[in-house]
């Protein structure tokens, strides 16, 4: 057999491994519930519980930011982030979290949010007219 | 009934839409023209010129599309989606030009626009290559106008056209009013994000790249269709390092920008939409590679062509990745779905099909040798090199692909929760190993070295390295992790085996330059990332925090934002930090904040940084971006990720007029006095000096039995300041009326509210405005060391390919 050929037998066998391990390296959406039973950082899907206040006051603590969140199964969690308010977090529609339930709070390592970004939501913000113009 | 709307104008849209369908039309008669020209064996070449005169009229098509959006934005015509969605009147001209490839339309614009392009370069200069080339190319074409055609064909709409008239595109009640129109006054800006100089080149740039990479596609699809198995890796070469170099231009353009505009704070976070780009372009690198490895010893032809085949297939991929909406809530930075799901998957699979089926067909003929390499041969590392770096690009593409995995078996695998470390520990590895072949390789030969020969100078370049590699690692300090160690060794030795090569090319072996530049930038690159990314260090470091419970203090996770309050300085690393106040221009603010380092009394050095921030008075929100202290071996890199809204205090201000005055004002303090008492305040003083008994007041006489009293005041504050105040104290027929006196350069107001003649004393109410809000940003500041190295590396790197492509170009002898 070429040399060659054992080696891309090899090179095979390696990128096997490494899509394997990519898989077991990844990580799981789950629920607060979930991130109660497991102690490994996951992700939680959800969205925020607008009718509670979002703590972030820079002048006590510029780094602490908490928030309530409901998640896809509708509890709901306080979520503290070590960092400071991410731009338009009010007007986030979906929350992606990552981090591990410390206590009754979860910790986010991670926030991501999906916003109805201004810039290409198919929608008109027309304040001026109203419904009764029609 | 139709309603006859006002105001719109309609032309340039038709006739945009005109342009594209032209543009689909020529396409598909060029691409079908090509196919005839090239497989039918006629003298004369009508076919060929019908191609010709359908691509000449595609390029104008494409050009007349381009010309009538970019009407249609500079003319503010918001009745058409495009121009409502990515941009508004206030945007300068050059940011119309980021806002016409903001949209997923007009990038796909821009890609047309380059193939159309480099279509006519390949008429003009691929000579007998030009009819089975060009049938690939103009099939891409007559899919990236598909994309744009926007029409409904049995119920489906294909394609997204960027003419869509506004009252189309959306649902509203006013759209049914003849002038609705009029109510529209401006669009909707462009992101601010992309309001940056590096926008309006890194798209134009990175489409360039992905352009270009059909054009290696092209030729090995039609070397192995026309059966030119030896000729088209030749050909197919200064078109491939052409791709890789101005892809790589557009990639690092964008990470640049990442830096210079984005607060995420680095310049490569492997999001998705990054890697989805840089997959291709390390693909067709170990293309180039093996095409070398061919070219020279007859070896690895198969790894070639199928190299070039797939680094094509990856940039659709790509563009599906960021363009379909499969990211969704992986990616920050994708576009949204307008669609194109569908769309995207068949133009993917049009094209792997053709390539696999090519292959299949062809197998028996390619000219793939049976001998086995030699070990000390060059083609042989070339060979093996390209495989490492293409198990790399398969890590990075299964990591990048989970969505796509779960679309597509429905499964629910979360990416990595540690996502730059678990890349960070698979491309490390893979990274030493190319770059530590990258350095040895230079000293083999094709077909066979002399082995003696070859350890003697192998184990000299390792010396050097060796020393040059403790030294540096023990100045950048990262010696930390023993990965880091040999990365930074295996960058450090392919410098050194390829600045020999480089010195012999100076004494004469020329045309050996391009790669021994290259590849010096690529080590560069390699340490400079490395050092900039592992020891970056977030100097902003919050001690003074108040914790919020048990639970959050108990985590010892550096606080990496610092409060900085107007001219309070703050000690942040070496830096002395001050707050100097902000300016505001156009939509930005600009928070100036003052470096200092002082050493022993003495200002050392001194500066001012400007971060800003895009105050969004709807939003209520912040867009920051950073600014930067560049030095020559590390940047100070500071953005503000908190700051007080403006509006919000304009409101609360607004809100306070109209009610009593008092209520501008703190509760008041009452003191009981005599004359000579003295009462503090926050600022200073007040002194009784005194009863006024004969105080008159204006406009009300005084009958009998009335008593006005005035109370002498004076206001000595901290500053040492003095003023006069005399509040009255009156009764009117037997009944009691006061009058303040405001002291408003002192923010105080006075009421002499009572006289209680049995204890005989005098009552004085005080007032204070409340203290002024100190002004404050939240600062977050990075250092980033030998982040020079990267930028650096990258530039040498963009020149060592360009020199390559001189070299290789000379070599083409075709007809």
């Amino acid at each position: 057999m070429k040399k060659s050929s054992i080696i891309g037998i090899i090179i095979i066998a390696i990128a096997i491994g490494v899509i394997i391990s990519t898989y077991a390296d990844s990580s799981t959406y789950g629920t607060f519930s979930d991130a109660q039973e497991t102690e490994t950082e996951l992700h939680v899907v959800g969205t925020l519980q607008k009718e509670k206040e979002l703590i972030y006051n820079p002048k006590k603590d510029a780094n602490y930011f908490a928030f309530y969140m409901l998640d896809n199964n509708g509890k709901e969690c306080k979520v503290v982030f070590r960092g400071t308010k991410p731009q338009d977090f009010e007007r986030s529609e979906q929350i992606v979290l990552t981090g591990k339930m410390v206590g009754s709070e979860f910790q986010a390592s991670k926030i991501l949010m999906k916003c109805p970004s201004k810039y290409n939501k198919d929608q008109v913000e027309i304040q001026e007219v109203s419904p009764t113009s029609v | 009934m139709d309603v006859q709307f006002e105001g719109e104008h309609l032309l340039p849209g038709q006739l945009g839409q005109f342009f594209i369908v032209l543009s689909f039309g020529t396409a598909l008669l060029a691409a079908i023209s090509y196919y005839f020209a090239t497989v039918k064996d006629t003298l004369d070449d009508s076919w060929r010129k019908i191609a010709r005169a359908a691509t000449w009229l595609n390029s104008i098509a494409v050009i007349g599309i381009g010309a009538c959006l970019f009407y249609i934005i500079y003319n503010h015509l918001f009745e058409y989606h495009y121009a409502y969605s990515h941009s508004s009147r206030s945007l300068p001209v050059y940011y119309i030009i980021s806002s016409f490839w903001e949209g997923q339309e007009g990038s796909f614009w821009l890609w047309m626009f380059w193939q159309v392009v480099l279509a006519n370069i390949l008429i003009w200069k691929a000579k007998s290559w030009e009819n089975s080339v060009m049938t690939t190319v103009m099939l891409s074409q007559v899919f990236l106008a598909s994309m744009l055609l926007g029409v409904e064909i049995m119920g489906t709409r294909i394609g997204s056209s960027p003419f869509i008239l506004l009252r189309n595109a959306v649902e509203g009640p006013i759209f049914s009013r003849p002038d609705y129109l009029s109510l529209i006054d401006d669009g909707n800006g462009l992101n601010p994000l992309l309001q940056n100089y590096w926008m309006v080149i890194h798209p134009p740039t990175l489409f360039l790249g992905f352009a270009s990479m059909i054009v290696p596609f092209a030729y090995a699809i039609g070397g192995l269709w026309e059966k030119r198995f030896k000729e088209w890796p030749t050909t197919a070469l200064p078109w491939a390092l052409f791709a890789v170099m101005i892809l790589g231009a557009g990639i690092i353009m964008g990470s640049f920008w990442a830096y210079e505009a984005l607060n995420f704070g680095g310049f490569w976070a492997w999001d998705p939409v990054e890697n989805a780009s840089i997959i291709p372009w390390l693909t067709l690198i170990a293309a180039v590679h093996v095409i070398l490895a061919y070219r020279h010893s007859g070896h690895s032809y198969f790894t070639a062509t199928f190299l070039t085949l797939i680094s094509f297939i990856l940039v659709l991929y790509a563009s599906f990745l960021t363009r379909s909406g499969i990211l969704g809530e992986t990616s920050v930075h994708s576009f949204t779905d307008l669609g194109m799901f569908g769309h995207l998957i068949t133009y993917i699979m049009v094209f792997t099909v053709l390539a696999t089926v090519l292959i299949v067909v062809r197998w028996k003929q390619m000219p793939i040798t049976q001998k086995d390499e030699e070990t000390y041969s060059r083609e042989f590392w070339l060979f093996i090199g390209a495989l490492v770096l293409s198990v790399a690009c398969i890590q990075v593409l299964a990591t990048t692909s989970i969505p796509v995995f779960n679309a597509a078996f429905g499964t629910k695998i979360a990416p990595p929760a540690d996502e730059i470390q678990h890349y960070n520990k698979w491309q490390v590895p893979f990274f030493v190993v190319v770059a530590l072949i990258s350095g040895f390789a230079q000293f083999l030969k094709y077909r066979n070295t002399d082995s003696s020969k070859f350890y003697k100078t192998v184990g000299i370049a390792v010396l050097i390295a060796v020393v040059v590699t403790a030294l540096f690692v023990y100045a950048s300090g990262v010696y930390t992790n023993f990965m880091y160690i040999v990365l930074t060794f295996a960058g450090i030795f392919s410098i050194v085996c390829n600045g020999r090569i480089l010195i012999d090319s100076l004494k004469g072996k020329w045309k050996l330059a391009g790669s021994s530049v290259a590849h010096i930038g690529f080590g560069l690159l390699l340490i400079g990332a490395l050092v900039a990314a592992a020891t970056n260090d977030v100097i902003s470091v919050n001690n003074t925090g108040v914790g919020f419970g048990e639970e959050f203090a108990k985590d010892n996770n550096p606080r990496e934002n610092i409060m900085l309050y107007e001219n309070e300085p703050v000690q942040m690393d070496k830096y002395m930090v001050t707050y100097m106040g902000d300016s505001t221009e156009g939509p930005n603010t600009y928070y100036r904040v003052n470096y200092k380092v002082v050493e022993n009394g003495k200002v050392k050095e001194e500066f001012d940084l400007y971060p800003n921030a895009q105050q969004n008075a709807k939003m209520r929100s912040i867009v920051a971006s950073p600014d930067t202290r560049h030095y020559l071996l590390h940047d100070i890199y500071t953005h503000v990720s908190s700051v007080p809204l403006k509006e919000e205090q304009a409101e609360e201000h607004h809100e306070h007029e109209g009610h009593s005055e008092e209520e501008d004002y703190d509760s008041p303090t009452t003191h009981q006095v005599n004359p000579g008492d003295t009462v503090n305040y926050r600022n200073g003083i007040i002194v009784v000096k005194g009863v006024n008994m004969n105080a008159s007041i204006e406009k009300i006489p005084l009958a009998k039995g009335d008593v006005a009293v005035g109370l002498d005041l004076e206001v000595v504050d901290k500053g040492g300041r003095k003023f006069k105040a005399q509040p009255l104290y009156l009764i009117k027929n037997g009944n009691q009326f006061d009058f303040p006196k405001n002291v408003d350069e002192a923010g105080l107001r006075f009421r002499f509210s009572k006289i209680d003649p049995q204890n005989n004393k005098l009552e004085l109410m005080v007032f204070q405005k409340p203290q002024a809000e100190k002004k404050w940003i939240v600062l977050k500041a990075i250092k980033f060391p030998y982040i020079n190295l990267f930028w650096g590396g990258t530039i040498i790197m963009v020149i060592g390919f360009l020199l390559s492509i001189f070299r290789r170009n000379k070599e083409i002898k075709t007809v």
